[in-house]
């Protein structure tokens, strides 16, 4: 039935090598059960020739072939895939003793490091910390807080000594810090209009600064909105001995948002013209890109306590140097029983003291150490054999259903 | 010149024929019970043989007939014929009117004898049931067939075995059958109905007993259509499902299609249990309907039980397939994707719910708006489907090597309250940890600038956090993690970045986008951010993992212990690979191409029932050498025509 002759006429016509269509031949005339099997590029020559054959449709096929074909053709078995049939090589992780006890060692071996190595930044970090609302208001009206801060008769002027405990390296960061402020009221944080800040074409624009969108008579506000309107208006002037110690208030915004956020091209106007002053005035001849006191105050806190950059100093302080601040106490924290705080800070190149990092760092490498022993020591006290059949709940319990 | 339709309640079928002499003659053929009640009175050798063969045949497993004929007159043929045509034409109650009027000439019957014919399992049936049955799955056979031939079927299926205690309901009772003989049928209901209801009583009584003293012995109850009638009644319904519970495997025979559906729905309502029906005649569409899950064989009864099913297969035996591979992976999968995306929606809602406290109750959001949206469709979408489409605990063969895992989605382990709160405790967890550890970084400059960051520093921060964490921890809870799950896991991470390096990057007006106007810069400025990034979540983490390394320590599941057990295994292929792609040995060839051969079924291929190539039983019995059937001489052919297939592939 099988003449080779029209196998021989196709095979120079196939694309194979010569190596690949001599094992096809051979396999198609029926030895492949033989060493070919170890040759994969033979034996699938073979399959491909056959499909090859029978879609071509030769006659000399015969029937056998083309009912192979049709076979083929009709069924509706899927195209077979790894993926449609959900055999990809996949990884089956366990949670072995072994991987239990060297993940916990590798973190701890990681993370005590790194922990140490943040902790001793933030010890390096020193850091004055000064309450002073409480102390700055004249001790007859200790009671009576909120009449003392509104009245505008009374002198805020106060005068705080500060004592250096360490050695302090330029440059040294003066913060201030409020306490119950609630920076991230819904209410305050929409209550700004950022493209009034960006554009001077703009300034019109004051949408969302309820209440504090226009003057009483009517003149839009620039910048408008609460969070302007609050603007923080203490200041802080510090001397050691006869020296002044100058602030420097440059560079104390991000970039991004001096640059882009608030334009040089807008400058202040209307504000703070009200009934109600909330805080600060600005320099209406001055650009809002260099007010950076507000820019500073308009990147708005996530907390209720926070602190904002007021300035630096570039002088060195010794320990026990005494500090003298004169300070303004204009900022009314009374009325919501805030706190304020003056803080002068070094840095390293992990930023404040926060000594919250390192910590955390340390605990949880050490407890992974801890653990990693735990874990061994469980191993050794409650052996259980891998994989163990008396472990099954059907041999467990065999008398359950 | 006419006649009768078979349907399940009438189980006969009757013809009327004349012959060329004139003379009339009606044929009856149909279950025994059904032509014994009509037979005439004498002949009682003949019936007393037909009884004993028809017993004989049943407990052989094979299904039987009986066959019957009557003499008509003219006159008789043609004043009933009045009223059938009559019967047909009437408008109301057509079929209960036929039915009447068929029971009037379907009287006065002479048993012609009785046929049997051989119906075998399908193939692996037995196996099938094994396995399911040690997987925990109850089975109770609802058949048409004689309770001896039931009977049988339960032993092939080995449900009952010689150790089993059976109890038996029958109505073939000898008490039942005085009753009928004496012929009143209010009589015979309540006969019936009476020693149905005692002997529920005392079996129930015995069931228990034999429960608490020797648990281990199988218990099976038996019951035909019949009595199960009466076993249906309100009163005594709860006696049957309590027995039925009881015991170990349930066999009901003689049951028409509506008692299927009973029995199936007194298991669904009454026992509050899963159910299955599978089945592949047109008898079997009700029970499929009345259960949670119908299954249909698609077969040469017709296609009505393949179209009243939810899933459709093959062969009984693809039983085994359907429940314990791809409906165990199915139940493992859902219970994953779903407890899934409940963590990590709570982790993510309960940072902005701890935030909501700090804000004096003012509800401002955490996160920006657009990385509240995305977060379920970009961030967090992917890797869960991946583990919807590809998780395995275990491969298929081991699934069906340990049916027993099966049991763990019975007791529905993957899905309980205990689970749920597990990973909304971890949820809680970790969202606490991504609040409060991101939220303490703002109270202190970073890096050597010194300066501050903001709400939507924080919030950023705590989101990449929320991100990495909770793709992460979804391959933790992986079984199998292919090179998708990695993909999808870094592309949903690198998405995040990806999206966030964009949007902070540009500045529209729209709606406060200017919040997050180059915050991720901003935080990647500082080293903060980075040992935030490492610190948040491996701490948060730590937790689930604590948890898991000691819930695989102390308290195994079976899947984990079978995973434990075969974790050297080399990777195996679940399936059986098709053949297109691969080369086959010269064995497989053959197999292969016998199974695409086209099969020769039984035409009477009841429940699970065809047969390809069986012997026959009579033959057997006389010592016969049969003719091949057309399947076996297909089957040789096929042979023949595999060792010629070299020949044939050279040509091509």
């Amino acid at each position: 039935a099988a003449s080779p002759a029209p196998r021989s006429a196709r095979a120079p016509s196939l694309p194979e090598s010569t190596a690949e269509a001599a094992g096809a031949g051979r396999a198609a005339r029926g030895v492949y059960r033989g060493p070919e099997r170890r040759g994969g590029g033979g034996v699938a020559a073979a399959w491909g020739m056959m499909m090859d054959g029978s879609a071509a449709g030769t006659s000399n096929g015969g029937s056998g072939a083309d009912g192979d074909a049709a076979r083929r053709n009709n069924t509706r078995m899927p195209k077979y895939s790894k993926f449609t049939q959900q055999e990809l090589p996949a990884c089956k992780p366990i949670l072995t003793p072994k991987w239990v006890v060297s993940v916990f060692f590798l973190v701890g071996v990681v993370f005590v490091p790194v922990g140490v190595v943040s902790l001793l930044a933030a010890q390096d970090v020193v850091e004055i910390i000064d309450r002073y609302d409480h102390a700055c208001v004249p001790p007859n009206m200790t009671d009576n807080k909120l009449a003392y801060i509104k009245n505008d008769t009374i002198s805020k002027e106060c005068t705080r000594i500060l004592t250096v405990t360490k050695e302090m390296k330029q440059p040294i960061y003066v913060y201030y810090q409020l306490d119950n402020f609630y920076q991230n009221h819904r209410r305050y944080v929409k209550s700004r209009n950022d493209a009034q800040l960006r554009d001077y074409k703009k300034s019109n624009t004051t949408t969302s600064c309820d209440p504090e969108r226009f003057t009483a008579d009517g003149k839009p506000i620039v910048p408008c909105g609460l969070i302007a309107w609050s603007l923080f208006n203490d200041t802080y002037s510090f001397t050691r001995g006869k020296e002044n110690l100058t602030v420097n208030k440059k560079d104390i915004s991000w970039k991004s948002d001096r640059e882009h956020k608030f334009a040089k091209n807008v400058y202040p106007s209307n504000f703070q013209n009200g009934a109600l002053i909330g805080g600060k005035k600005l320099n209406s001849s001055i650009p809002l890109s260099e007010q950076e006191d507000l820019i500073v105050w308009m990147r708005t806190a996530a907390l209720p306590t926070f602190r904002k950059l007021y300035g630096r100093i570039y002088v060195d302080l010794k320990a026990n140097d005494t500090i003298t601040v004169r300070l303004s106490n204009n900022y009314n924290t009374y009325s919501f029983g805030g706190k304020k705080k003056l803080v002068l800070s070094t840095a390293t190149w992990l930023g404040g003291k926060n000594d919250f990092l390192g910590f955390a760092y340390l605990i949880v490498g050490g407890l992974c150490i801890f653990l990693a022993f735990a874990f061994t020591l469980l191993y050794l006290i409650k052996p259980r054999k891998l994989g163990d059949h008396n472990y099954l709940s059907w041999n467990r319990h065999p008398a359950g259903r | 010149m006419f006649w009768n339709l078979t349907d399940s309640t009438r189980k006969r079928q009757s013809v009327v024929c004349r012959f060329p002499n004139g003379k009339l003659v009606l044929y009856c053929k149909g279950a025994d019970n059904v032509i014994y009640e009509r037979l005439a009175d004498g002949n009682y050798d003949i019936k007393k043989t037909s009884r004993e063969h028809l017993e004989q045949f049943g407990s052989a497993g094979l299904r039987t007939l009986c066959l019957a004929y009557r003499d008509l007159s003219m006159d008789q043929y043609k004043s009933w014929n009045e009223k059938f045509v009559q019967a047909k034409s009437s408008l109301r109650d057509r079929d209960k009117k036929l039915d009447e009027v068929a029971e009037l000439i379907e009287k006065d019957l002479i048993l012609i004898g009785c046929t049997a014919i051989e119906d075998k399992l399908q193939e692996g049936v037995p196996a099938c049931i094994e396995t399911l049955s040690a997987a925990g799955i109850k089975i109770w056979v609802l058949t048409g067939d004689k309770m001896e031939t039931a009977i049988n079927i339960a032993y092939a299926c080995s449900l009952v075995n010689n150790d089993t205690k059976q109890f038996i309901i029958s109505s073939e009772t000898d008490t039942i059958r005085e009753a009928e003989d004496r012929g009143d049928p209010v009589e015979i209901a309540r006969v019936i109905k009476e020693s149905v209801k005692q002997s529920l009583r005392s079996y129930l009584e015995e069931a228990r007993r034999s429960l608490s003293n020797t648990p281990e012995r199988k218990l099976a109850f038996i019951i035909d259509g019949r009595c199960l009638m009466y076993a249906l009644d309100p009163a005594l319904r709860v006696n049957l499902l309590g027995l039925s519970l009881i015991c170990h495997s349930v066999v009901c025979c003689r049951v028409s299609p509506l008692q299927k559906a009973q029995v199936t729905s007194l298991v669904r309502k009454g026992a509050r249990k899963i159910t299955l029906s599978i089945g592949d005649g047109a008898n079997d569409v009700s029970m499929i309907q009345a259960a949670h899950v119908g299954i249909g064989i698609s077969g040469q009864e017709g296609m009505q039980a393949v179209m009243a099913s939810d899933f459709a297969i093959a062969q009984f035996r693809y039983l085994t397939d359907l429940l314990l591979v791809h409906g165990r992976w199915s139940y493992l999968r859902l219970c994953k994707v779903i407890t899934y995306f409940f963590y990590k929606n709570l982790t993510f809602t309960l940072t902005q719910f701890w935030f909501t406290f700090q804000t004096g109750f003012s509800g401002q959001r955490f996160y920006d708006d657009w990385f509240q949206s995305l977060y379920n469709v970009i961030f967090t979408a992917l890797p869960v489907i991946m583990v919807g489409l590809f998780d395995k605990d275990v491969s298929a063969s081991l699934s069906k090597k340990y049916p027993q895992l099966y049991q763990e989605g019975i007791r529905n382990t993957f899905f309980k309250w205990k689970v749920i709160a597990v990973w909304g405790f971890f949820a809680f967890y970790q969202s606490i940890v991504f609040y409060y550890f991101t939220a303490a970084a703002s109270q202190h400059g970073h890096g050597s600038s010194g300066k501050i960051l903001g709400q939507w520093d924080v919030s950023t921060m705590a989101f990449t956090c929320v991100v990495v964490t909770v793709n992460l921890r979804l391959l933790m809870s992986c079984n199998s993690i292919t090179r998708w799950h990695y993909f999808s896991v870094a592309g949903s991470i690198a998405a995040w970045f990806l999206f966030i390096f964009i949007y902070s990057a540009i500045m529209t007006s729209f709606d406060r986008q200017e919040n997050v106007y180059f915050v991720i810069y901003v935080l990647m400025s500082t080293f903060f951010f980075y040992l935030t990034l490492i610190l948040v979540p491996v701490i948060a983490l730590f937790g689930d993992f604590l948890y898991l390394s000691l819930q695989r320590w102390l308290f195994p599941y079976d899947y984990q212990v079978v995973q434990e057990m075969h974790k050297d295994d080399p990777h195996e292929y679940s399936m059986i690979r098709l053949p297109e792609r691969s080369h086959l040995s010269p064995e497989e060839a053959r197999s292969y191409a016998i199974s695409m051969l086209p099969r020769e079924n039984s035409k009477h291929t009841g429940f699970a029932f065809d047969s390809p190539g069986y012997e026959s039983f009579f033959a057997s019995q006389q010592g016969v050498c049969v003719p091949h059937k057309p399947w076996d001489v297909a089957r040789r052919a096929s042979m023949k025509q595999q060792r010629q297939q070299p020949q044939r592939t050279g040509r091509s």
